[in-house]
């Protein structure tokens, strides 16, 4: 399978990484930018989306750092296991795809996940011949082909695994890029739809992850549904975290069954508004997350099974709670 | 080398230098770096002939010839240094100067009419070499001589997406696929039929015309009836089931995307380079398709990347190589993608299969009611045969009152299901076996019991007439029981543990060559020259596709000719030096090949014996030939070296030939469809698998198999037990995750490695491989096939675990989560529980008559395991006749036989309306019929 050309830069600062992208985005050219390369490069080959330049971080030194309150984007998935950063991290950072898969994808790549939808993973010839989607639409304004007869939403799926357990540990991202630098919580980070994805500007990138300190204290659980638990993307993730002993700080986000991950602050609220009551409170927390998460056919597994299956998800990442 | 044996004794020079002719060979004879003659291995020399190795079923017509030095033992492969290394040449690595690459244009239509394709625009690129159309190859081809469905591309219309439109070759493979963007075509898109049933219906442009033979206007591909035995004893069964079965399509899923290159030598004669599992098939169609005698075709194998089936068709991207290669006078690459590699698929057949079954109060197996629906896709492929074995390899290992199978293939605008490891029985072995449990758990009694006192004894002629010869199921069922502590475990486990069985039946070599008439022509011809370095070159086609065929083939002539294994070297790439060979299907290699091998072997060993006669003046009778030397029985000081006496025998005549030969015997019925399933020997399989399931998530993980599998002789137990561990891998891929996803828009969803889910090492279970060893009466050295029977069973033993576990059976594979799930949840709403984990687990619930049946049937085992010995042991081996147990008669003619047992492979008018699903092909009438075409 043939790579199709592209300019690949190498900047070696953060500032160079920024101008290369300000230079591009003058003459008008489309880029992208790639750290481990696992995701990109796939879709590079099924030729979705590609871009005449690609800009690279991993020559930039100094972005790649893992420490329990800050992790950089070009830090490895493997770096994460068994590493000093939070266990949910380092839990949900183990569950991600394969261990040689994890050797090069970054926690960056990683949180700024390409959707993905069983209508657009695929190769040229075969998206030529449903006619395209909306997603890529190689110019034809293609109806998207989950929800047909429409081409304004796109409800590809986001399949990253990290990015609910940063969520729950009140991590924040910062931004970089051409006009300067932005920090955000992550929970706010993702926008819809499919498309879209997230906030990044136009040549902007996702420098780096910190957390606040009392994340720490934080414990909890990732709980992942797969086909195959060595390699398979997330057909449904929920991360939990509270403090010991402290029922309101309970957050719980959900992954793999959305167009974004999502932080359900309103829905844990209500229930713990109703007063939190261990066993039966987790019950009616499930069936109302259950109830919030929208996931179409365009994954392995149905979207009423994966629906069904989050409140088995919630059970068990309660499971540990004393 | 000082001391060195030297081809003419005392003529060496004193000074050392080289006398010209006269070679020295290290001693004693040669085997390089081993001067020492290795002792005999009395623990590999059969008893029979003063060994010690047990024989278990008697003595063996090839005992006389086994030498202790390779049979049985644990061998590596004799090519795995080549892979591990990384130095094994696959269809992608060959390489040739000036080479091209050739990309084929595929269809974005299902179904559709070409009206015209205009190529000017791609033939004007600059670096284009050649373009081919369908115009180029109107020559129609396909694996069987009945039917050629196929050509190189499409030549009036495309029948599936992905089908061969044009290709193209160019200087790179970016300018090829930049071509492809350039062809201009127009289409009129025609109606495509996805869903089999529909397949079943008249349409307006059927897939394909068979003219006078069509079956009205249907995608009818093939139909089967056939009934046997006495179907009375269905119609008030004591106990009964009745299983209706989805089973997706899965394909073979090898690590190596098919891959070509053609070329066209100086002389004008294609060399063909292919990792091909039937080299010989795509001989005589590149022979067809360009209209090129086959002597002016070489077909060189390359290694082979996995097959399984799967490189067995001769494929239209090989011809289309050819082609371009043709009009360039260049050398033409081509290499599939994943995503091609489904296209072209050769599958398992997504099928629809009902059966149903019933048991009298004996607990004997009073009928199979068989009916497969299969899913062809676009083209016949392996089909036909496919179309039988669905139903016809379900009559063994049990002996059953009854038998009544319709199927039925239809064609539909999918890539084309062929032969899978496995082919044809797998699915509906499945629904076979977990019918039987279902049985079993009625009469409430145990279903290895039942198995064991319902089996068919070795030397035993099955309800449609297979000869079947050794036997080791009883064996394989008392292994895996003890093995997998059954008895402690079976309805004993909590809910979510659960352990079940299942058994399976294969043949070892499919007895009918698909090409020519077997008394006419052999199945396999091997030949083997020895020149006087004392190296043997085996020539054979047996086609090497990882399950270790040139071992084999090696091995048992190192066991004739006492020789190490590294003097062997098996020449099997090419068509110009290898005799005409079937290739890897149906596992026929090791049976066939190597007693053709045995045969060669031996004309080579006579001569060595009589020459070691000549040189040592005793008869060759009591000559013992060992490691590289031959001496008197009687006395071993009296020998001759290896190659003295290869040296003699060579005198006046040069290097030693001889060529060796297999044909099966005359056997089976007469009926229409009596050759489908035949073969000269069975497999016989069981295994018990057990597996936690997570009936929360629906998620199944397999934690133990303990497979027990009978193949005669495990000529290296190394090579078999991979063989059964790889074949448990690949059917828990089928049952639990693997499956082709055609959407709403009839498109495969998961034509990838990601989505197509095959089980990676993680998701292996433990799996304890058992070989039991039946020793087969005419196997070589009494092995039979180790390569697909295994993988029957672990489909059914997996399915009866998860009841096993949860209660809950299953009739739609694979057995993904949420298939899963959505049985839980219909139990746990039925039987109007909270929570899933609240489950009943399945127990026995023994009453009085239940008892007494499970007396019964163990003290009927019992009864038929003495039988089974005495049958196995006694050299009478006329067979025991299917039916006995019913009371049947097998001294009097079928058409006497007062009971109706009967034998139909039409059904009778009455019949029609009862058929299921497939059997409805029955209702329709061919053109011929119906004043149609003629």
């Amino acid at each position: 399978m043939l790579m199709p050309p592209f300019i690949l830069h190498h900047p070696s600062t953060v500032d160079e990484a920024c101008s290369i992208a300000s230079d591009l985005i003058k003459k008008g050219e489309e880029f992208d930018w790639v750290s481990g390369g696992t995701d990109l490069l796939a879709n590079y080959k099924w030729r979705i989306n590609t871009k005449p330049h690609v800009i690279s971080l991993s020559k930039i030194p100094g972005i790649d750092v893992v420490s329990n309150l800050e992790i950089g984007c070009m830090a490895r998935l493997s770096n994460l296991e068994g590493s000093n950063v939070h266990p949910m991290i380092a839990e949900a950072a183990g569950k991600v795809a394969s261990s040689l898969i994890r050797k090069s994808a970054t926690l960056g790549g990683n949180l700024c996940l390409d959707t993905r939808c069983f209508w657009y993973n695929q190769s040229e010839d075969w998206r030529r011949s449903i006619e395209w989607c909306h997603k890529a639409d190689c110019g034809t304004g293609s109806d998207c082909r989950v929800i047909p007869n429409q081409n304004t939403l796109c409800v590809a799926t986001y399949q990253g695994d990290i990015a609910p357990v940063l969520m729950v540990l009140d991590a924040s991202v910062h931004l970089i890029g051409p006009s300067g630098e932005r920090v955000m919580l992550l929970s706010d980070f993702y926008q819809l739809d499919g498309m879209k994805k997230n906030v990044l500007e136009k040549g902007e990138f996702l420098l780096k992850v910190s957390l606040p300190k009392d994340s720490l204290r934080r414990v909890g659980s990732y709980q992942k549904l797969r086909v195959r638990d060595s390699w398979d993307f997330p057909e449904a993730g929920v991360a939990a975290s509270w403090f010991e002993g402290d029922r309101n700080s309970i957050k719980v986000a959900t992954t793999a069954l959305e167009s974004i991950p999502r932080i359900h602050t309103d829905e844990v609220g209500q229930i713990i508004d109703d007063g939190w009551d261990d066993q039966q409170s987790v019950k009616s927390l499930a069936g109302v997350i259950r109830k919030s998460v929208k996931p179409v056919n365009n994954t392995a597994l149905p979207p009423n099974y994966r629906r069904s299956i989050v409140q088995v998800l919630i059970k068990r990442a309660f499971s540990q709670m004393k | 080398m000082s001391a060195g044996y030297r081809q003419q004794p005392n003529s060496a020079r004193k000074d050392g230098k080289r006398v010209a002719g006269k070679q020295v060979f290290p001693p004693p004879g040669s085997g390089g770096s081993k001067p020492v003659m290795k002792e005999r291995d009395l623990n590999f020399i059969p008893e029979s002939v003063g060994g010690n190795e047990p024989q278990p079923a008697g003595s063996h017509i090839h005992d006389r010839i086994r030498t202790g030095t390779v049979v049985g033992k644990p061998l590596p492969l004799v090519d795995s240094n080549a892979k591990v290394t990384g130095q094994a040449w696959y269809g992608d690595d060959v390489r040739l100067a000036n080479e091209t690459i050739g990309k084929i244009l595929r269809s974005p239509h299902h179904y559709a009419k070409i009206i015209s394709i205009d190529t000017s625009k791609v033939e004007s690129l600059p670096g284009v070499i050649a373009v081919a159309t369908g115009a180029d190859s109107p020559n129609s081809f396909g694996v069987l001589p009945v039917t050629k469905d196929e050509h190189a591309m499409a030549v009036e219309k495309v029948r599936h997406m992905g089908d061969l439109v044009a290709c193209v070759s160019a200087v790179d493979e970016a300018t090829a696929i930049e071509a492809l963007g350039l062809f201009e075509i127009e289409w009129e898109i025609l109606e495509p039929v996805f869903d089999p049933k529909k397949g079943l219906e008249d349409a307006d442009e059927p897939i394909h015309w068979r003219g006078k033979y069509h079956l009205a206007k249907t995608n009818v591909q093939k139909r089967v009836f056939q009934e046997f035995g006495d179907r009375s004893l269905v119609e008030n069964p004591y106990s009964s089931s009745h299983g209706k079965w989805t089973m997706a399509g899965v394909h073979h899923g090898f690590t190596e995307p098919h891959a070509v290159v053609a070329h066209w030598d100086p002389n004008g004669r294609l060399q063909l380079y292919t990792p091909q599992q039937v080299p010989h098939y795509t001989h005589r169609a590149l022979s067809t398709v360009l209209d090129v005698p086959m002597h002016q075709i070489n077909v060189i194998r390359t290694f082979v990347g996995g097959g399984f089936g799967g490189k067995s068709d001769p494929f239209p991207h090989e011809m289309c190589a050819a082609i371009l290669a043709r009009k360039s006078g260049r050398p033409v690459r081509i290499t599939f993608d994943r995503e091609e590699v489904y296209w072209i698929n050769r599958g398992r057949h997504p099928s629809n299969i009902e059966v149903k079954m019933a048991a009298d109060d004996e607990g004997r197996i009073s009928g199979f009611d068989i009916d497969a629906l299969i899913d062809g896709g676009g083209f016949a492929s392996f089909g036909h045969v496919t179309s039988y074995y669905n139903g016809v390899l379900a009559t063994a290992p049990y002996e059953l009152g009854s038998f009544h199978y319709t199927g039925a293939r239809v064609w539909t605008n999918k890539p084309a299901s062929g032969a899978m490891r496995g082919h044809g029985a797998v699915n509906t072995r499945c629904a076979v076996e977990v019918g039987l449990d279902e049985m079993a758990e009625q009469m409430n009694v145990d279903p290895i019991d039942l198995r064991l006192a319902n089996l068919l004894p070795p030397h035993s002629r099955t309800i449609t007439g297979f000869r079947i010869t050794s036997n080791g199921m009883r064996e394989a069922l008392e292994r895996v029981r003890e093995g997998s502590d059954w008895d402690n475990k079976f309805r004993k486990l909590p809910l979510g543990k659960g352990i079940g069985i299942g058994c399976g039946f294969f043949i070892s070599g499919s007895g009918l060559p698909i090409h020519w008439d077997p008394n006419r022509f052999p199945h396999a011809t091997v030949h083997i020259q020895v020149d006087m370095d004392g190296g043997v070159t085996v020539h054979t086609g047996a086609a090497d596709i990882g399950q270790g065929s040139t071992t084999a083939v090696a091995q048992v002539i190192s066991e004739v000719l006492a020789l190490p294994i590294e003097m062997i070297h098996v020449r099997s790439h090419e068509s110009d030096t290898s005799p005409v060979d079937l290739g890897s299907y149906s596992s026929r290699v090791t049976f066939m090949n190597a007693n053709a091998a045995i045969r060669a072997a031996l004309e080579i060993r006579d001569k060595l014996l009589n020459a070691a006669c000549d040189i040592l003046g005793y008869h060759p009778n009591s000559l013992v030939i060992n490691d590289r030397r031959i001496y008197y029985k009687h006395d071993p000081a009296i020998g001759v070296s290896y190659l003295q006496a290869l040296h003699k025998a060579q005198e006046d005549k040069g290097a030693l030939i001889s060529s060796g030969s297999y044909r099966s015997p005359p056997m089976g019925g007469v009926h229409k469809g009596a050759a489908a399933g035949l073969a000269p020997a069975y497999s016989f399989s069981a295994y018990v698998a057990e597996v936690d399931v997570d009936i929360e998530l629906g998620l199944i993980k397999c934690t133990n198999v303990w497979a027990a599998h009978d193949c005669g002789k495990a000529l290296n137990p190394l090579a078999v037990k991979g063989q059964i561990i790889g074949s448990c891998h690949m059917g828990l891929g089928q049952v639990l995750s693997e499956k082709m996803v055609y959407g709403r828009t009839g498109h495969l969803q998961n034509p990838n490695l990601l989505e197509y889910k095959i089980p990676s090492i993680h998701e292996m279970p433990h799996v304890e491989p058992i070989i039991v060893e039946s020793s087969d009466p005419e196997g070589p050295f009494g092995a039979k096939e180790a390569g697909e029977g295994p993988l029957l069973p672990v489909l059914p033993a997996v399915v009866n675990a998860v009841y096993d576990a949860i209660g809950i059976r299953y009739n739609d594979l694979p057995l993904t989560p949420d298939v899963v799930f959505k049985g839980v949840e219909k139990k746990r709403k039925k039987l109007k529980l909270e929570d899933a984990t609240e489950l009943p687990s399945p127990r026995f619930t023994h009453g009085p008559k239940s008892i007494e049946l499970q007396k019964a049937l163990v003290k009927r085992s019992e009864e038929h395991k003495k039988r089974d010995l005495a049958r196995q042991t006694t050299e009478d081996t006329s067979p025991y006749v299917n039916g006995v147990l019913f009371g049947f008669d097998p001294n009097i003619p079928l058409e006497d036989q007062v009971d109706g047992w009967r034998m139909a492979t039409e059904p009778d008018p009455e019949q029609l309306a009862e058929l299921g699903l497939a059997g409805k092909a029955w209702l329709k009438k061919e053109q011929r019929h119906m004043g149609g075409e003629n």
